[in-house]
């Protein structure tokens, strides 16, 4: 799970913000994955009965990182499912492979709808990489 | 068109005042600007829209190429992604561009207002088993699913036919169709541009309530300023009503998600350059606009339809309930509005009359008397608006006005809007406490989770009085009559 060092809450009116770190390009989107669910305040999950893999594409890393997330938002609202881990398996600018670990869940409480692209930057700091996000509510 | 200037921070001294309710960002501001922005607020109002990156927003919106006279926001104005919330940007057509996030991930995020037959003070007694039947007859949460599942013929149906597919079904009346924006179905939709995975997310979800700020409300007809509309709109005083206040669910948020991704590329094919990546566009008539104005328009009826089948679960919950207890307590349907829409629309630019691109994200249509697209019953004293309140706190509802089709291409205001993020709002509200605050009250409080809750405590937003007096002060609503609530069940 992304801990406190890796995710911090940045202060937004109506929907939620965060900042996400990772030591590189395939943690940081690991670590934003693990982000949603902290945000809803999902409990680690402990027992993983569902393994899903997952392609994801797009037309730079931003378009990258907000598909990949909007694809997890997609497939815990139609398999009724949660996710908690997140391997990236391969990712470069534009394409990422990932296998995601969870388990059905019909009785989720979501709240987030979308990520969107408002104020998404990915910086590459002097160790790893920050990721900053707005969130639909 | 150049670079966009760097991000320079507004001010109070940056706004000429225009009159006492309208404040204007002149369009020499920023280099990007192709237009004024204008917010409708009083001196409070004013410095509230300044305490967050709302009215950067707006100006940011006034960049769309193409746009007509100027960007506005109404006085619940507060930031949200890409647009401000309470937002509104008309753009000419043909040349004109439509933004997939100038609507927002919620497409025809609405309100629906039922008024019955019963009295406030009849139903009171049994007030908390109709709170716990209209929570189990309407599911809420995100991903929730409902109790119909939709095939792919009968999702094309619904995308095509909105409210109307409903009444196939059994599920609506003529005379809700008749009180509904658009009629309950807006053209152009073509559910050949809608993605498999829309329709996945939406195939379980018509008829049911999400969550966020959604909610069902119970209220009492508390005050009534125009007799003549409110007898016109079957609105009486003590009398219950019931809004609801949800969208068009998972299907909408991916029909977004979809076209918000894509128009990245697609900006850059048009040579568009927008500060801010959630605003991405296209001109309308070109191939992507279209297609997205098409989908669009499919999410629009899927909410009409979400919306129409919530009508009859709340009639279903009442009848569990009141049958034999109270003597008549039937629902009849005041109006459906929309607050998230792109739609075709003819106001007048300059002294021409011309077809605009109207971007509606957290506002309202107001049409005044006589517009075209009301029905006959309503036509001669305008559109009803449906402003709802933060919970436990009043709502409106008003009538659209000339001074709405002049000033804001038919526009006004949706609701209180925040002041509070929402983990401002946990920290200082625990939601237990509210609910005993808000039943102490007399409100009765069904809600998913008290976080939740805490999230849409009263404090976190503007007093909806103030905004609905600026509106109706600029003459761009009018009231009509004020709601009290009685009964909040929220996701």
């Amino acid at each position: 799970m992304a801990g406190e060092r890796q995710l911090r809450e940045v202060e937004h009116t109506a929907d939620r913000a965060f900042a996400v770190r990772g030591r590189d390009l395939a943690e940081l989107f690991a670590h934003a994955a693990q982000a949603l669910g902290v945000i809803q305040g999902q409990a680690a999950e402990t027992q993983e009965t569902v393994d899903r893999e997952v392609e994801v594409s797009g037309v730079d890393r931003e378009t990258l990182l907000v598909n990949w997330l909007n694809e997890i938002l997609y497939l815990e609202d139609v398999h009724q499912e949660s996710y908690s881990r997140f391997q990236v398996a391969a990712i470069s600018e534009t394409f990422l492979r990932a296998c995601l670990h969870g388990r059905p869940n019909a009785s989720s409480r979501r709240t987030i709808k979308a990520v969107t692209f408002h104020g998404l930057k990915i910086e590459q700091l002097t160790e790893g990489w920050e990721a900053t996000l707005v969130v639909d509510v | 068109m150049g670079k966009p200037s760097p991000s320079r921070t507004v001010s109070r001294s940056d706004f000429k005042r225009i009159s006492d309710q309208v404040w204007e960002i002149p369009p020499d501001f920023r280099s990007d600007m192709r237009a004024p922005a204008r917010l409708y607020a009083d001196e409070a109002l004013l410095e509230a829209a300044l305490t967050d990156n709302s009215v950067e927003q707006l100006i940011n919106t006034s960049s769309l190429p193409g746009i007509a006279k100027y960007a506005v926001a109404m006085p619940d104005i507060h930031q949200g992604y890409g647009f401000p919330i309470g937002g509104v940007v008309a753009t000419r057509l043909p040349e004109g561009v439509i933004s997939p996030g100038g609507v927002g991930y919620d497409i025809n995020c609405g309100v629906r207002l039922l008024a019955s037959e019963a009295s406030a003070e009849e139903i009171s007694p049994f007030l908390a088993e109709v709170a716990a039947a209209l929570y189990r007859n309407c599911p809420s949460g995100v991903g929730v699913h409902g109790e119909i599942k939709l095939q792919d013929a009968e999702m094309d149906n619904v995308l095509v036919e909105g409210a109307r597919w409903a009444r196939q079904r059994g599920l609506a009346r003529k005379e809700d169709l008749q009180h509904t924006e658009e009629f309950g179905a807006m053209h152009g939709a073509d559910p050949e541009h809608v993605s498999h995975k829309a329709r996945e997310r939406g195939r379980h979800q018509i008829g049911t309530l999400g969550a966020g700020n959604h909610f069902i409300e119970v209220d009492r007809v508390a005050e009534v300023y125009d007799a003549m509309a409110a007898e016109s709109l079957g609105l009486l005083p003590g009398q219950a009503v019931v809004q609801i206040h949800c969208g068009s669910r998972g299907f909408g948020h991916q029909v977004c998600e979809d076209y918000v991704a894509r128009f990245q590329k697609t900006v850059r094919d048009y040579g568009i350059e927008l500060p801010d990546r959630e605003l991405v566009c296209a001109p309308f008539e070109s191939e992507e606009g279209q297609q997205y104005f098409h989908a669009m328009a499919c999410a629009a009826n899927f909410a009409f339809a979400n919306r129409q089948v919530l009508a009859e679960h709340i009639r279903r919950a009442f009848e569990q309930v009141l049958a034999g207890k109270v003597p008549a307590f039937d629902l009849h349907q005041v109006y459906d509005i929309a607050h998230n829409m792109a739609k075709i629309e003819e106001h007048e630019v300059g002294g021409t009359r011309m077809q605009l691109c109207v971007h509606r994200k957290g506002a309202t249509r107001a049409f005044g008397p006589g517009a075209p697209g009301l029905p006959d019953d309503l036509r001669e004293i305008g559109q009803p608006v449906l402003i709802p309140g933060s919970m436990g706190t009043a709502s409106y509802v008003l009538i659209g006005t000339r001074g709405s089709m002049e000033q804001t291409f038919g526009s006004t205001c949706h609701g209180a809007g925040r002041v509070w993020s929402r983990a401002r709002a946990k920290k200082m509200v625990r939601g237990e406490e509210l609910r005993q605050e808000l039943k102490d009250r007399g409100i009765v409080v069904r809600a998913g989770s008290m976080a939740g809750l805490a999230e849409e405590a009263p404090q976190a937003y503007k007093d909806v009085s103030r905004v609905v007096e600026v509106v109706e002060r600029a003459g761009i609503g009018k009231r009509v009559a004020r709601l009290e609530p009685i009964a909040v069940i929220k996701g």
